[in-house]
């Protein structure tokens, strides 16, 4: 509790501080300032010498005057500091040397930060912390200002008196949800089953598990608003799990009413082995269309620090069947990596399943990753390429590209 | 952005630069910053300090910092102590920002016993950085403090700093010439680090290494420069250069840490599969030893005009000599009548070599490190596969140095030099780059030049030392 009160008034004088000595100086200083004269001086010319009446140290004495009182008290004060506050200190610090350092860190964030493993991990940390922080701060002013506006236009339209027409609108999103969720009931009986493999936990950080969580929220809800829903299953799903926690904090009390099947049992276990396909971006395997009688597994895993093969193993263990997306065969594919999020591959499933159409499916994929679709077979656009360059760079390049374009395809066909 | 003025300006000045700079708040950062760029006189950044000073009645600490950097970058040491002094009346901490200015301006000035007392004013609030080290290091042994300077470079070896080659060659440069066994052995401790990480310095370092030798007091010591023949005997001294055979503990702690990491790692699945593993491990029991293991896939893309089952054909014949036993690694799919791999061709070599295909999905180079470790020391293999992700899956640095040794002693690589028809190979080094010592020689390979671009390169020039 003592040590609580000494932190409690570090903070209040340490945010005090800079405030007071700025405002109690500029008193002091005000003597010294030479606006007055200056003016007069500037009407003059410039060039007689100005190095003399500039006095270049005089910074030295403003900084140094009025708070040696300050510093003699709080250098005794120091040695009784825990290493959460002086961490706090040294941060505090950081963000005036205009680091990328939160302005507020709660004391979670800060023993998260002192257990971070290198000096470069604690740098990350700090700059996710930033952002976070600046976004929040950004999302904050936007929605004062929406307000600003909202209690505007009301006002006006008291004014005129405009008198409300329907009432139907007040009911819209109500209605909805129900629709929504009669449709995600009979899916639950009648749907075709999509299962989402919860035992990554141990292949992820703790951010990873909290991005992949959120990827599966935002997938929840895209596939309770489409008009035919899965039935989705969470399997080998924990009670005691990092998933569980972060999906109450998402969900709250939501949780316990979703209209989707959690279980800690497998898949396998669940399902008919012949029946299962696992997705992953690692398989041999192209799906080639959508089979409304499989059901598709998808890895509930984020990973930002490449580990391939993970997924694929997993399957290859249960001596499951595996499929990856078509990505190569329908689009020229510029940068990033194949796998994609869990939201996205929610996205592509639903398209599939509605209307099979895999141009329309591919549409979710991320417009960075690639440069269009291929609107020809792949072997036909190198034919093309080929002429091109042919025309271009003669014919030695001819044969070096054609080489390519036989790889190219290999590649295609064995992948 | 914005050209810092060239004599130090009255405040009326700044303001009308302030105002016309298009975001006023962060002028004076914008200022400092390309201050420090253009190297600006430190008039001109006192005057505007002044400025700011007389009209908000503080600086900010990040101008302050930049500030210092600038009388850093100038050597300007007056200014650097008194900036501190300020900065310690005006802030109860420092940051390390602020701290690595300090060290580094004041050790490079007479005032360097300062930046030894900041450093431990550092190390209370943090693990000072190896730059910070590196300066005072540098400062000691400039000023001939070498016992100092060494007590800081054991006290950074202990906080698992690495030390840079500048540091290195410091030591050396700084004790030419000076007396005693004490300093003989640290120096010679440097040289057993480079060997312990298989660094090899530069050729300026090297200069250091042979001038500090041939400088020793009554040592005798003469250095040359030199190739190593391929036999691995060293021209100058006729000295036989040690191999880079493992010792039988190494050997099999190298094999098991293989399986454990590499081919098993965190699920077997991921590169093979039991099952498969197993096979694999039966069909070479049966057929051990190979003195030559290939990676099938890697050598059939040497030549890329050429089909791929050719290539390896001329692999095998070129390396079928002297009733060597031969391994190939290869996948299922080659099995398969194609384009690139015809069946009569790939008949035809089964009679000279043994054969293994794994899976289409499985990892053939995990078996190729598991064939040849279990083979013996004798075993070679061939690959163009510089191995990195292998090495990376092994866990600590050790075991890791471990497998960068074997490697060097036992791939076999395609010699890009021949431009002709036929397939060539290097033979493996039949010794060890690595800096060596007998007591009275040592062997030194060095980069010759800086910034050498490829780290998986091995030098071949040497630095040979003996005493008369």
């Amino acid at each position: 509790m003592q040590s609580a009160n000494v932190l409690l008034k570090k903070i209040v004088r340490s945010s005090v501080l800079p405030f007071a000595a700025q405002h109690g100086m500029k008193k002091d200083l005000f003597p010294l300032s030479r606006t007055l004269s200056l003016s007069f001086c500037l009407k003059q010319d410039n060039s007689c010498n100005p190095s003399e009446k500039l006095d270049l140290d005089a910074w030295k004495k403003v900084m140094r005057s009025g708070l040696q009182d300050e510093v003699s008290e709080t250098v005794s004060e120091r040695k009784e500091l825990s290493t959460l506050a002086a961490a706090r200190e040294v941060l505090e610090m950081w963000r005036l040397a205009g680091r990328s350092v939160p302005e507020n860190i709660s004391e979670e964030q800060l023993k998260t930060f002192l257990e971070c493993p290198s000096k470069s991990a604690k740098k990350k940390y700090l700059k996710y912390l930033h952002l976070k922080e600046l976004h929040k701060k950004n999302d904050k002013r936007k929605m004062d200002e929406k307000r600003e506006r909202r209690l505007e236009t009301e006002e006006r339209a008291s004014k005129t008196d405009e008198t409300k027409r329907n009432s139907f609108v007040c009911l819209w999103a109500n209605c909805m949800d129900r629709t929504y969720g009669w449709r995600a009931a009979q899916s639950m009986i009648f749907g075709q089953p999509l299962v989402f493999d919860m035992s990554y936990e141990k292949d992820m950080s703790v951010r990873e598990v909290a991005n992949t969580v959120r990827q599966i929220v935002l997938s929840e809800g895209c596939n309770r608003r489409s008009v035919d829903p899965f039935h989705i299953h969470f399997c080998n799903f924990k009670g005691d799990s990092l998933y569980h926690k972060e999906f109450v904090k998402h969900y709250r009390e939501a949780w316990g009413k979703l209209l989707i099947t959690v279980t800690d049992q497998c898949y396998t276990d669940v399902f008919p082995k012949d029946k299962l396909i696992y997705l992953t971006a690692d398989s041999p395997k192209v799906m080639k269309t959508f089979d409304h009688d499989k059901i598709y597994i998808v890895g509930s895993m984020v990973d930002r620090s490449i580990k391939t093969g993970v997924s694929l193993a997993r399957a290859k263990r249960l001596g499951l069947e595996t499929a990856a997306l078509p990505l190569e065969k329908y689009l020229l594919w510029n940068t990033g990596a194949k796998n994609l999020t869990l939201d996205q591959m929610m996205h592509i499933l639903l398209t599939l399943k509605d209307t099979g159409d895999w141009k329309a499916a591919l549409e979710f994929v991320p417009k960075r990753k690639y440069y269009g679709f291929v609107s020809k077979p792949v072997h036909e656009l190198k034919k093309n390429l080929n002429l091109i360059n042919t025309l271009k760079l003669g014919k030695r390049q001819e044969e070096v590209r054609k080489q390519f374009a036989k790889n190219y395809s290999k590649k295609l066909t064995q992948k | 952005s914005i050209q810092p003025p060239e004599k130090p300006l009255q405040a009326e000045e700044w303001n009308r630069l302030r105002e016309s700079f298009r975001s006023p708040e962060i002028f004076e950062e914008v200022m400092f910053n390309s201050m420090v760029r253009c190297n600006s006189p430190i008039d001109v950044a006192k005057s505007l300090l002044t400025h700011v000073a007389k009209s908000k009645g503080d600086i900010a600490y990040n101008l302050l910092i930049k500030y210092l950097a600038l009388c850093v970058q100038q050597g300007q040491t007056s200014e650097i102590r008194d900036t501190y002094d300020i900065m310690k009346i005006r802030f109860r901490i420092l940051e390390s920002g602020a701290y690595n200015l300090l060290i580094r301006g004041l050790s490079n000035s007479d005032q360097w016993r300062m930046a030894l007392t900041l450093l431990e004013e550092v190390k209370k609030i943090m693990i000072p950085s190896r730059t910070n080290y590196e300066s005072c290091i540098k400062a000691a042994s400039r000023h001939q403090e070498m016992n100092l300077a060494f007590e800081l470079y054991h006290e950074m070896l202990a906080k698992d700093l690495v030390p840079t080659l500048d540091v290195l060659q410091a030591f050396f440069d700084f004790s030419r010439g000076m007396k005693g066994a004490e300093l003989q052995k640290e120096l010679f401790g440097i040289l057993l680090y480079l060997r312990d990480n298989q660094i090899y310095p530069h050729k300026t370092f090297m200069r250091s290494i042979k001038l500090w030798f041939e400088s020793i007091p009554g040592g005798n010591w003469r250095g040359h420069l030199t190739n190593i023949k391929d036999s691995g005997q060293c021209p100058v001294c006729n000295h036989q250069l040690e191999d880079s055979d493992l010792t039988e503990e190494e050997y099999n702690n190298l094999r098991e840490r293989i399986i454990r990491d590499v081919i098993h790692g965190t699920d077997t699945f991921r590169k093979t599969s039991p099952q498969e593993f197993e096979a694999f491990q039966t069909f070479v029991e049966n057929r051990l030893p190979f003195d030559i293991v290939i990676d099938g896939l890697n050598v059939s893309h040497i030549k890329p005009r050429k089909m791929q089952c050719e290539n390896l054909f001329d692999a095998v014949n070129c390396l079928a000599k002297e009733n060597a036993r031969l391994l190939v690694l290869g996948r299922k799919h080659m099995l398969i009548n194609s384009s690139n791999w015809k069946r009569g061709i790939m008949k035809e070599m089964q009679n000279k070599a043994d054969f293994f295909f794994a899976e289409n999905i499985s990892e053939d180079d995990a078996f190729l490190l598991y064939a040849t470790l279990q083979s013996g020391k004798h075993c070679k293999f061939v690959t163009r596969d510089f191995l990195r992700d292998h090495k990376a899956c092994l866990a600590d640095s050790l075991t890791r140095h471990l497998f960068r040794k074997w490697q060097r002693g036992h791939q076999i690589v395609f010699s890009p030099s021949v431009e002709g028809k036929r397939i060539n190979f290097l033979p493996a080094f039949c010794y060890d780059c690595v800096v060596q010592t007998t007591g009275d020689t040592w062997h030194i390979p060095y980069k010759d030049t800086f910034e050498e671009k490829y780290s998986y390169r091995v030098p071949r020039k040497w630095l040979c030392i003996q005493q008369k």
